[in-house]
C-alpha cells in the first residue's frame, strides 16, 4: 500500500509539473506575440469580415492603403465569423475586445449598455466622416439616439424585384407591373405557362419581412420603423393593408408551396435556370443575376394599390439604414489610433466598392471614378432610383418587434395562416413593447 | 478488492477529479442558470434583479405552450419509434433462427453514425413537396394524396421528429439488442417448454426481465423529445413562424437572438425541472411494476 500510495504522490507532482510548465509556455507564447510588434509599430487588432471575394477585397484594400498612409500602424486581423455577432459577444464578456470590431445595430445596441463600444462623437475623425456623406445616409452613422457608435463603409442597402425579360414577353405581361392587381394577374398567366411565378428563399425569415416591408413603404415610406414608437400598440392601417396584400398574393399563387424551406442556393437558382419569373433579394444579387442571365434580367419597384400612389411612392426605398460598421473597444489601449484607423478602414472599404466593384451603394462619398463595367441594372440603380430617392426607411430598432416580424411574416406564405392571425400576433407583440 | 476501497484517500484522489469536472461543468452552470433567472440581463450589462418576473412571463408566453406540445409529440413519436420498432428489431436479431443477422444489426446502426446535418439534408430532399420521394411514390402509386410536409403548421413537428427517430433507432436497437441478450436463455426455454409461443414468451419473460433497459431507454427518448433542437434549426429553422420551436429553442432564441439571457435561463430551469421530473416519472413507473 505503501508502494501504492508513493506511486500516487509520484504520478499527482509529475502531473501538477506539467501543468506549470505548459502554464509558463503559455505566458511565454503570450509575450512572444505581445512583442511581435516590428520596429516600435502600433498593433491594432482588428475583427472584420474576411470570408470571401466581397469581404475580403475591401478590407485587403483598406490594409494596403492604411501602410501607406500611417506606416506605423500594423493591422493584426481576426476574421469574423457568421454567427449572428455571437464570438464578439464572448470577447466582451470576458474582456478580451479586439482594438476595432465590424458589427451590426442590435449588438451595438447591447454594446453601448455594457460600455463595449467607444462613444464617437467628439473624435475629429467622426466630423471628417460626417462631412463626407453622401446624400440620405445620415442614418448609417447617427444612432436614433444622436450618438455616433460606428464608421459604415456601405449605404442603405435595399431589396428590388428582379424579373426575367425573356419570361415576360414569352407569356405576354407588360413592365413595369405597377399595381399589386397586375402582380396577381401576372402570377396567374405564369402559373398557367408553367412558371413559378416569384422565387424567394423564404427559409431565411428576414426576406420574407423584407417582402412585407416592399408592400409597406408604398404606404407609408417609414416601413417597419413606424413600428419603433411608443404608443403604437396597434398595426397601422398601412401594415394591415399590405397583410392583405401579402396573404392574397400567396392565395394567387405567387410563392412555391415549400418557400418557407427554400434556402437562398436553391430559391437562386429556380431564377437562374428559367424555371421563376421573379426573384426578390438585396440590390447586391444584381452582380449575381448579371452573371447568369446577362441582359435577360432587370429589376422593377415594389407594387401599390394603384398607379397614382405607385408614382407617389416610386422613390420610396425599400431599405432602412441601420448603425453599423466599425467601432471601437473603449478599452484599447490605442484608443485614439484605433478611431482613426476604423474611420479610414470603413472609408477605404467604401472606396474599393465603388471604384472596383461598381457599386454606388456606400456612405462617404469618393472622390475617384466608378469602376467601368458597372452592371446595366446597377447603372440604372445608380442614374435613377438613388439619384429620385426621397426617402429610406426607418430601421426597426426592437428586436422583439423584427422577430415577431420575421416569424410572422414567413407564416404568411403558408396555407391556413390567415392576415387576422398575423394581424392578431403582432398587436399583442406591440402592446407588450410599446406601452 | 476490500483493500482498496478501504483506502478512502486513495478513492477521493481518484474521484476527485471526475467530481471537479462534473461540477465545473454542470452543476455550477446549473446554478448559475437559477441564479440569474431571477435577472434582467443581457449578458454583457450588470444584472438587475426583478425576482420572479421572468416565470411570470414566462407562463404567459405563447411560444411556452407551443414548445411543450412541440415537445410532448415528439417525445411521443420517439418512444414509438425507437422503443416500440427497436424491440421488435432487437428480438427479431436476437433469434438465432433469423438469417442475415449480423448485417442487419449493422445496417440498422448505420444511420447513428451519421452526421446530423446530412441526415436533415436527406429528409429535406425526401420531404419535398414536388420532386420529394414520398410524394413522388404516392404519384406513382396514382394516389392524389400529397403533403407540404415541412411546410404544415400541424404535421411538420411529427415529419421532423421521425428523422430523429429514424437516425437514433439504432441506438436505441443496441441497447435493447444487449439487454435482450442479457436475459438469460433458460427462461426462454422453461416457457415454451411449458406451451408458450415465441411472441408470448417474449412477452411474459424477456420483456419483463428487461426493466431496466427499458427504463434507460425511456429516460432517454423522453428527455431527448423534450429537448430536440438541432433537426429543427437545420429543416425548418423552428418554422413556418414559430411552429416547429421547443424549450430549447425557446432558449436560443431568447439568449442568442433578443440577448435576454435572464429571460433564457428561466426557460432554461423550466427546461431542466420537466426533464428530472419525466425521469422520476420513468424511474417511479418501473419501479412500481417491479414491486408489483
Amino acid at each position: 500500500m505503501k508502494l501504492f500510495n508513493n506511486r500516487l504522490g509520484a504520478v499527482v507532482i509529475a502531473l501538477s509539473t506539467a501543468l506549470l510548465v505548459s502554464a509558463c509556455g503559455s505566458q511565454a507564447a503570450n509575450d512572444t506575440t505581445q512583442a511581435a510588434a516590428e520596429g516600435g509599430k502600433v498593433q491594432i487588432k482588428v475583427y472584420a469580415q474576411h470570408f470571401d471575394e466581397d469581404t475580403k477585397g475591401p478590407f485587403d484594400y483598406a490594409v494596403e492603403e492604411l501602410k501607406k498612409e500611417m506606416p506605423d500602424v500594423e493591422i493584426v486581423l481576426d476574421s469574423a465569423v457568421q454567427d449572428g455577432y455571437q464570438k464578439l459577444k464572448t470577447y466582451a464578456a470576458t474582456g478580451n475586445m479586439p482594438d476595432i470590431y465590424f458589427t451590426d445595430w442590435t449588438t451595438l445596441q447591447t454594446f453601448a449598455k455594457s460600455k463595449n463600444v467607444e462613444l464617437l462623437d467628439d473624435y475629429s475623425a467622426t466630423t471628417d466622416y460626417k462631412n463626407n456623406l453622401n446624400t440620405g445616409v445620415e442614418s448609417r452613422l447617427i444612432a436614433p439616439d444622436g450618438h455616433v457608435y460606428a464608421f459604415p463603409d456601405t449605404g442603405i442597402e435595399f431589396q428590388l424585384l428582379y424579373y426575367n425579360k425573356t419570361i415576360f414577353d414569352e407569356v405576354g405581361i407588360d413592365t413595369p407591373i405597377k399595381t399589386y392587381d397586375e402582380l396577381i394577374a401576372a402570377s396567374t398567366k405564369l402559373k398557367e405557362a408553367g412558371y413559378l411565378p416569384l422565387s424567394i428563399f423564404a427559409k431565411e425569415k428576414w426576406i420574407t419581412n423584407a417582402f412585407y416591408n416592399g408592400l409597406v413603404t408604398r404606404e407609408d415610406s417609414q416601413g417597419l420603423g413606424a413600428l419603433d414608437e411608443p404608443g403604437v400598440t396597434a398595426l397601422p392601417e398601412a401594415f394591415v393593408t399590405a397583410a392583405e396584400q401579402m396573404k392574397n398574393l400567396q392565395t394567387a399563387g405567387l410563392f412555391d408551396a415549400n418557400a418557407t424551406n427554400t434556402n437562398y442556393d436553391q430559391a437562386s437558382s429556380l431564377f437562374y435556370q428559367g424555371k421563376a419569373a421573379m426573384f426578390v433579394n438585396g440590390q447586391w444579387e444584381i452582380y449575381s443575376s448579371t452573371e447568369k442571365l446577362g441582359d435577360q434580367v432587370d429589376w422593377m419597384y415594389w407594387p401599390a394599390k394603384d398607379e397614382a400612389t405607385f408614382e407617389q411612392a416610386k422613390s420610396s426605398i425599400n431599405g432602412a439604414g441601420a448603425p453599423g460598421g466599425y467601432a471601437v473597444s473603449p478599452g484599447s489601449k490605442n484608443k485614439e489610433t484605433a478611431v482613426e484607423v476604423a474611420a479610414f478602414i470603413a472609408k477605404k472599404s467604401a472606396e474599393y466598392r465603388y471604384t472596383k466593384l461598381g457599386s454606388p451603394i456606400v456612405t462617404p462619398k469618393v472622390d475617384k471614378e466608378i469602376a467601368g463595367d458597372v452592371p446595366a441594372m446597377m447603372q440604372r440603380v445608380a442614374d435613377e432610383l438613388l439619384p429620385n430617392a426621397t426617402q429610406y426607411a426607418k430601421a426597426l430598432s426592437s428586436t422583439e418587434i423584427q422577430n415577431a416580424m420575421n416569424d410572422n411574416t414567413q407564416n404568411m406564405l403558408v396555407d391556413g395562416f390567415t392576415q387576422e392571425d398575423f394581424i392578431g400576433n403582432l398587436n399583442r407583440t406591440l402592446e407588450k413593447q410599446n406601452q | 478488492m476490500n483493500k482498496y476501497l478501504g483506502n478512502k484517500a486513495a478513492l477521493a484522489l481518484f474521484l476527485l477529479p471526475a467530481l471537479i469536472l462534473y461540477s465545473v461543468i454542470l452543476i455550477y452552470p446549473v446554478l448559475q442558470g437559477v441564479f440569474r433567472s431571477f435577472y434582467e440581463w443581457d449578458g454583457l450589462s450588470t444584472a438587475t434583479f426583478i425576482g420572479l418576473d421572468n416565470y411570470k412571463e414566462l407562463f404567459g408566453d405563447p411560444l411556452l405552450l407551443t414548445s411543450l406540445k412541440n415537445g410532448a409529440l415528439f417525445a411521443l413519436v420517439l418512444v414509438v419509434f425507437q422503443i416500440g420498432l427497436g424491440t421488435v428489431l432487437a428480438l427479431v436479431c436476437a433469434n438465432p433462427r433469423t438469417r442475415g443477422r449480423r448485417l442487419l444489426k449493422t445496417a440498422y446502426f448505420i444511420p447513428v453514425v451519421l452526421s446530423v446535418t446530412v441526415v436533415c439534408q436527406l429528409w429535406i430532399a425526401i420531404y419535398d413537396p414536388t420532386n420529394g420521394l414520398i410524394n413522388r411514390l404516392f404519384e406513382m402509386l396514382g394516389l392524389s394524396y400529397r403533403q407540404n410536409w415541412l411546410s404544415s403548421p400541424t404535421e411538420s413537428i411529427i415529419a421532423i421528429a421521425f428523422v430523429n427517430a429514424w437516425q437514433f433507432m439504432g441506438y436505441q436497437f443496441a441497447l435493447l439488442y444487449a439487454g435482450v441478450k442479457a436475459v438469460p436463455e433458460d427462461y426462454f426455454e422453461a416457457a415454451t417448454i411449458d406451451g408458450c409461443g415465441k411472441w408470448r414468451a417474449h412477452w411474459h419473460v424477456t420483456l419483463p426481465l428487461m426493466r431496466e433497459t427499458y427504463k434507460f431507454c425511456f429516460t432517454i427518448a423522453i428527455t431527448s423529445g423534450i429537448g430536440a433542437f438541432v433537426q429543427m434549426l437545420i429543416m425548418t429553422n423552428g418554422g413556418p413562424g414559430t411552429t416547429n420551436y421547443t424549450m430549447t429553442f425557446m432558449i436560443y432564441r431568447y439568449a442568442f437572438m433578443e440577448s435576454n439571457y435572464g429571460y433564457a435561463c428561466a426557460v432554461s430551469v423550466l427546461l431542466v425541472l420537466i426533464s428530472l421530473a419525466a425521469t422520476m416519472i420513468i424511474n417511479r413507473v418501473f419501479d412500481r411494476e417491479q414491486t408489483a
